[in-house]
């Protein structure tokens, strides 16, 4: 009876310390190699540079057609040419942002991602974003910048969804330049 | 009919099928989910397989497939053990058998509970990131990807209905302890 009692013993003692001390013998020439996997230390590989600095990030896009707009609504449409420097496919779920004029800072409207779009990793996709002129910023685009066919504005504190991950642009971070036509000149 | 009712344990029974079930469903389908984005990280755990998904890449964790191990072997070991006492729960080592397996299910439980508490505290207090144990929640990542922005994430947990079979299973484990009594005082026929 004694003896089915330290056999019974011991198997519980065999089953927790054997696998530990195995894997510590495998392991003993890396023993961080325990804890951090090597599929994490490539993933970091591909995040960082050889330099161990940031190599990916958002670009800013490029505007690769003329803005549309219908007057009428005081809607617009514009593409943009975004790189997926990131090393894995993402789909950018929405996009939102304020439009400002780069000269004044005055609120001109704001502007949201037609529909998602996904990117395999280091290829490059197209934004299609839709915004909207405020009554006011046509008003500003007559008194202000009259005189000018295109006008500069800038999109400013934008909110992306990247396949799940919001990243928010903080105060004057990131502004996308862009020239658009004078809609007070399009009425 | 008596004799035969307590002429095994049937609770043992019970709970050593399901302690052996129990190995073969948690290799399968996680006791408790962890969810970062649209599925970009995945946890999926429990005492037989941890697996961590992050974006594309799927791996696991060489100290934690250890543990795994020792819940496997564990859970085995137990489920043997209760089998063997369950039909014979007189014996004069049965007692031993009936020690040495109900307890370890219960125990691998309280061990999985704790463990995902004191990990979720430790990224709470170390990272400042909130992993909820059960719904979702949104916290910000302690990432600097791009400098000058916010990046938050929605997490979703949940324990899965193989955590809840384990319990199930700890319980009978602890109910045929508990039946050892009866079956031992009705005499032998």
């Amino acid at each position: 009876m004694d003896k089915i009692r330290l056999i019974l013993t011991l198997v519980t003692i065999a089953i927790i310390v054997i696998p530990i001390i195995g894997m510590l013998l495998a392991y003993q020439d890396n023993l961080l190699g325990l804890f951090i996997p090597p599929e994490i230390t490539e993933l970091t590989g591909d995040f960082m540079g050889s330099d161990g600095e940031d190599v990916f990030g958002l670009e800013a896009p490029a505007v690769v057609d003329e803005l549309e707009y219908d007057a009428t609504t005081r809607t617009f449409s514009v593409s943009f040419e975004f790189k997926n420097s990131f090393p894995l496919n993402i789909t950018i779920k929405s996009l939102t942002g304020n439009i400002e004029c780069e000269e004044h800072g005055f609120h001109l409207g704001i502007a949201s991602l037609s529909k998602p779009v996904s990117i395999d990793a280091g290829e490059t996709g197209t934004l299609t974003v839709l915004g909207t002129w405020t009554e006011e910023a046509i008003a500003h685009f007559g008194t202000a910048h009259g005189a000018e066919e295109i006008v500069d504005v800038v999109l400013v504190d934008f909110t992306v969804d990247i396949s799940g991950i919001q990243l928010e642009m903080d105060q004057g971070q990131m502004e996308q330049s862009m020239q658009v036509p004078n809609p007070a000149l399009m009425e | 009919m008596g004799s035969m009712l307590t002429k095994f344990n049937w609770f043992a029974l019970a709970g050593g099928v399901a302690t052996i079930l129990l190995i073969v469903v948690s290799a399968v389908y996680p006791w408790w989910q962890l969810t970062v984005g649209d599925d970009l990280i995945t946890v999926k755990a429990s005492p037989v397989n941890m697996n961590l998904g992050f974006f594309d890449t799927s791996f696991a964790v060489p100290f934690i497939w250890a543990l795994n191990v020792i819940g496997i072997l564990s859970l085995l070991a137990s489920g043997v053990a209760m089998l063997i006492y369950s039909v014979i729960p007189r014996k004069s080592y049965s007692m031993h058998l009936l020690g040495f397996g109900y307890k370890k299910p219960l125990y691998i439980v309280l061990f999985f509970v704790m463990g995902l508490l004191v990990t979720t505290v430790i990224c709470q207090t170390v990272l400042r990131l909130t992993i909820p144990l059960i719904g979702s929640a949104t916290s910000t990542l302690p990432i600097p990807l791009v400098a000058g922005a916010t990046l938050t994430v929605l997490l979703s947990a949940g324990f899965q209905w193989s955590f809840w079979l384990a319990i199930v299973t700890a319980a009978l484990c602890i109910a045929a302890r508990l039946y050892h009594g009866k079956v031992v005082a009705v005499p032998s026929v």
